[in-house]
Order: C-alpha cells, then sequence, then structure tokens
C-alpha cells in the first residue's frame, strides 16, 4: 500500500496577523472602556471579582483574555490562554469563522444564531460579555461597520460618541 | 422562504405516535437491550393515575425494578444524585420517564450519571461536555407542551447555590418519545390551554427568530395549525381524544422546531417571570406571546405575516391585505388567549395583574417587574431575538403586559 502524504491545513498566516491585532485592539478596548463608560463598569460590578473571559477561535487561537482584579480593575490580559484560568471561553468554531466575524461579514449575533459560536461557562456572565463587547465595537468602529457588527445601533448621547470615544481610543492605544 | 448559508437540524429520537403508543414500551427497550427499567415521574402524575396505565401497558413484559416518584417541580441537584445512586442499587440498566418537562430533565441529569459513571453532574454542564451515548431513555410527556421529549437540552437546579445549570448535548435526547393521548386526557381545562400555550410559544418563536431555518419553519407551521384547530375543541370536549392526540403532535413537533432553531425574548421575559414570581410557565408564554412578537415586528414583519395563515386559515389570510397580516396574526392570538380565558372560566390568563394564587394574593406585583426585567438580562435566549434589548425594553414590555395592554411601538428603539 502506498503511503500517503498527510494534507495539513494552511495555516493562513495573514488571517492569523489580521485577528490577532484586532483582538488585541479588542481587549485594549474594553480595558479602556471600563475606565470611560459607565455601562461598561455597570457590567464589570456584576461579575464576580478575579473573573476572567475570552474570546478567540477554535482550536489554537488566536485569544484575547480579559479579566478584572479583587480590586475592581479591569486588565487586558493578553493572549496566551494556557497562562490563565478562564472562566468564560467565548470560542468561535473555527478562525475562518473569527475572521468572517472580525471583518464584519457576519454579526456577533448572525454567528451565533448560525451555530458558530461556542460559549463555556455562565449564562448571565456570557451575557454582559457579550453586552461588553458590542459596547466597545460601537466605540471603535464607525457607525455603518458598527452596524453590521451588532443587532442595534444605540442612541447615545453626544459626549458619549464624542468625548468618550476619543477617551476610550486614547486609552486603548496608549494602554493607560 | 428563509435560507440560511448554514443551519445544523438535529431529531435522532424515534417518535411513536398512537392511542396505544404506551404498548410499544416493552419492545422498544428490549430491542435496545434493556429490560429493567426505572420509572421516573412526580406524585401529581402518580396520584393522577398514569403511571398505573404506563404499568398495565408494560404488562409484565419487563423487569421494573423501582418506581421513583420524588421528582420536585423543579428539577434538583441532590434528587438526581440520589436517584442515580438508588437506580446503580436497584440493577436498572434503562430510565422510562412520564411526567412533564421537571421529570424529563431529571432523567436526562440521572442518565448522565449512570452511563458515565460519574459521582459530580457539574462536571457535564456546558455544550457539547458529552461524548458518547447514554443509557437507554424513554420519555412520555404528560403534558402537551415544554416538547422535552425531542429536545437535547436539560435544565437542572442547585437550590443551595441557587443556580440553573443548563446541560446540552445530541446524547442527550431520549431514544424514543411515546406520544399517548391517554397521558394527556386527564389534564383540566386550564392546564391543556396554558401548555398548549406554550408549545404555540415554541413554534412561533422558532419561526421568527434569528436560528430558524426551513426545517424547523415546517415543524413550526404545522404545530401551529393543529392547536388552532384543536386547542379550543378539546378545552369544550376534553375527552377529545383525537385532538388530544394532535395537541400532543403538536407539542413534539413545536419542541422539534425550536431546539433546532430558538426561542427568544418571549422565553427570556418568560423564565424570569417564573424564577422571580413562580408563575406557570404555560401562562407567562400565553400572556407574552403577542408583545414578543409586536416588540420584534419592524425586524420580522414578513415572517410575522406568515403566521396569519396557520393561525387563521386561508380564507382570513387571502382577505388581508399584506400589509396588515402581521398585525391580524398578533391579533389573533390575542384573540386565541381571549377565547381560551372565556372557556376556562377566567382561569387561563390574559395579563399579569390578574394572576393570583390559591388565597386570592396577586402573585406579580408591580414592585416585582423591575427585578424581572434585570433577571431577563441574563438569560441566553436573548441573544437570539431579533431586535435588541436592554433593561428598559424588557421593562417596558413586561408593563405592558401585566397591565394587559399593547405595546406603544412608538417607545420601541430602532438601530
Amino acid at each position: 500500500m502506498e503511503t500517503f502524504i498527510e494534507i495539513k491545513p494552511g495555516r493562513k498566516p495573514f488571517q492569523r496577523i489580521y485577528l490577532g491585532i484586532m483582538l488585541w485592539f479588542v481587549g485594549k478596548a474594553i480595558q479602556a472602556a471600563a475606565r470611560v463608560d459607565n455601562e461598561v463598569k455597570k457590567e464589570f460590578k456584576g461579575m464576580p471579582a478575579n473573573y476572567t473571559f475570552s474570546l478567540g477561535a477554535f482550536p489554537n487561537g488566536p485569544y484575547m483574555i480579559v479579566g478584572k482584579d479583587d480590586k475592581e480593575k479591569v486588565r487586558y490580559l493578553g493572549s496566551n490562554i494556557s497562562k490563565h484560568h478562564v472562566d468564560l471561553e467565548i470560542t468561535l468554531k473555527s478562525m475562518k469563522n473569527l475572521f468572517v466575524l472580525f471583518t464584519f461579514r457576519e454579526s456577533t449575533p448572525i454567528a451565533n444564531s448560525r451555530d458558530r459560536m461556542i460559549v463555556n461557562g455562565d449564562l448571565p456572565q456570557a451575557c454582559a460579555a457579550v453586552r461588553i463587547l458590542d459596547i466597545v465595537q460601537v466605540y471603535l468602529l464607525p457607525k455603518p461597520l458598527a452596524k453590521l457588527a451588532i443587532k442595534r445601533y444605540p442612541r447615545w448621547s453626544l459626549k458619549r460618541h464624542t468625548v468618550d470615544r476619543l477617551m476610550v481610543l486614547i486609552r486603548t492605544i496608549t494602554g493607560i | 422562504m428563509h435560507i440560511p448559508d448554514y443551519y445544523e437540524f438535529c431529531c435522532r429520537v424515534n417518535i411513536v405516535t398512537d392511542h396505544h403508543a404506551l404498548e410499544k414500551i416493552p419492545e422498544l427497550l428490549l430491542s435496545m437491550g434493556a429490560k429493567n427499567p426505572m420509572v421516573l415521574t412526580d406524585k401529581g402524575v402518580q396520584a393522577a393515575g398514569l403511571i398505573d396505565i404506563v404499568i398495565g401497558a408494560i404488562d409484565n413484559k419487563l423487569s421494573i425494578k423501582t418506581i421513583e416518584d420524588q421528582v420536585p417541580p423543579d428539577s434538583d441537584l441532590k434528587i438526581v444524585n440520589r436517584l442515580a445512586c438508588v437506580y446503580h442499587e436497584k440493577g436498572c440498566d434503562a430510565i422510562i420517564a412520564v411526567g412533564g418537562g421537571s421529570v424529563l430533565d431529571t432523567a436526562k441529569g440521572i442518565n448522565i450519571l449512570v452511563s458515565e459513571q460519574a459521582q459530580d453532574l457539574m462536571q457535564f454542564t456546558g455544550a457539547g461536555v458529552l461524548k458518547q451515548k447514554l443509557k437507554p431513555l424513554i420519555a412520555v410527556p404528560t403534558t402537551a407542551g415544554t416538547g422535552s421529549e425531542v429536545t437535547s437540552v436539560a435544565v437542572i437546579a442547585d437550590h443551595e447555590k441557587n443556580l440553573k445549570m443548563l446541560f446540552t448535548s445530541p446524547f442527550l435526547l431520549p431514544d424514543t418519545a411515546i406520544i399517548d393521548p391517554r397521558m394527556t386526557l386527564t389534564l383540566p381545562p386550564h392546564i391543556t390551554a396554558a401548555t398548549a400555550m406554550d408549545a404555540m410559544a415554541h413554534a412561533v418563536e422558532a419561526y421568527v427568530m434569528l436560528s430558524k431555518n426551513p426545517l424547523s419553519d415546517a415543524h413550526a407551521i404545522e404545530a401551529i395549525k393543529l392547536i388552532c384547530h384543536h386547542l379550543v375543541r378539546v378545552i369544550k370536549q376534553p375527552s377529545d381524544k383525537k385532538g388530544r392526540l394532535a395537541l400532543a403532535t403538536a407539542a413534539t413537533m413545536a419542541g422539534i422546531a425550536f431546539s433546532n432553531s430558538t426561542v427568544g425574548m418571549v422565553h427570556a421575559l418568560g423564565h424570569s417571570m417564573g424564577s422571580v414570581c413562580h408563575l406557570p410557565h404555560g401562562n407567562c408564554m400565553a400572556i407574552l406571546l403577542p408583545y414578543g412578537l409586536e416588540y420584534n415586528l419592524h425586524k420580522v414583519e414578513d415572517e410575522i405575516a406568515e403566521l396569519l395563515l396557520p393561525l387563521a386559515g386561508e380564507e382570513i389570510y387571502a382577505c388581508t391585505p399584506q400589509k396588515n397580516r402581521a398585525l391580524k396574526a398578533i391579533a389573533c392570538i390575542r384573540e386565541l388567549n381571549q377565547i381560551l380565558n372565556k372557556a376556562t372560566g377566567g382561569t387561563h390568563p390574559i395579563c399579569f395583574k390578574n394572576i393570583k394564587d390559591k388565597q386570592g394574593n396577586f402573585l406579580v406585583t408591580k414592585k416585582m417587574l423591575p427585578e424581572i426585567a434585570r433577571t431577563a438580562m441574563g438569560d441566553g435566549t436573548i441573544f437570539y431575538n431579533p431586535e435588541d434589548l436592554d433593561y428598559e425594553d424588557c421593562l417596558m414590555t413586561i408593563q405592558a403586559a401585566w397591565e394587559g395592554i399593547p405595546l406603544d411601538r412608538s417607545k420601541i428603539k430602532q438601530g
């Protein structure tokens, strides 16, 4: 019998780099929004101390991990999922699914309804995490793109749309 | 017809439907290599004499090792653990679950522990944790509503930690569902109405939510047709065996529909109503269903309009202009609630402010509504709702449902 060469799937370096950057940006933006936005602060307040959640792609990532410490401070904890205990994992079933999501060809609710996501963890906290991600997407994305990513574009105050958005962007980039 | 780019549909349950379907249990169980079942039920089912009918139908063809009727109205972790030990002690090799959602969920929990040879059910919470087929499980529903006999989900409460644990796996699907109208023949009219409206909510939500697909749609539409055609007749004539069989079939079809699509805000709000005020689930569904449709109308008007055909029939559908069909469909559900209210002598509620307990106390007060809205924000079914919901939206909807007035659609936020 002939020996067959195992065909390994491509590593898709472009997708991995793109998603790595996007996840880094979202993670940092969650950290920033938790300091600026009252609604995000409130959502994190409802989570237990030392609570962590991750967003990423099965099986080999990339991932981003965000958590709050016992002093209620929210931090982006990086991308190495093996280094942290994660309480809530929101995982897309493949890197391709995550790429479709982060190129705004499919919104988070549609990805979820098409069974592309696995949520492992407490459900009320998962709901809160998704609401946080929605708010952060509104901060980071221009309105036409944000509308593709979430169910309903929110009616925020002018201050939230301008001053708070600027603060979130500055804090995201500088990491302050 | 809406055909999503990607969808999954799974229903591996062998559904046996007949006026004498119970008599098939021995043959079915023996074909699965089991002959020593545990019969699981609750005290209400036992007291109604339904277990006697099941035992009579089995007719000594199986060696029933034990009949356990300790299942509480809310499935409980401690009971699951205890009954798993009983299963081992008595040398059982299968479970026959006779009851409503709680009994079937408890049976699924026991089946996980005994099949996995495990002590701690917690290690199997969440989605997709189970990796192998479980022991034979036969589900005999005694209400025509929950659809648990065809769902791959179990909800088991840890009352000590005040937690409800969700288990999802295709392996949780029972091997066989026995749909026999003798099991629902003695249901009083108000429970028949509530459970059928629960099935109606499953079917309607499955048809309009984000995860809908052509296969779930087909089951949903047929379930709605059957309920509309038979429900009022069965309420007026409870001994109508054909009608009972039709309602039981509708509940199973609605169960298949929603477990392969999803439910949305009606269930999110209904679950919260249930957990805060301890209201019967079917009553919550009946009241909230028109409000859920009104809230989502601007997002899924076409889908709601299509529901007019199974709800009202061809003549009314054809006579109603396209632009009015969605509102007419919602009006039909309200009208059905009114008819059921009249037919049950006022026991089928049409708004939350009128629901009282046996002592005449109001079960839902206006003060409870904010807590209900907050609880609903943590319900996973909210993800699948076509329109987004925040705390204010939930509160606005349940306030209208409490008063029994239509939703003020001008206040619904649109992005």
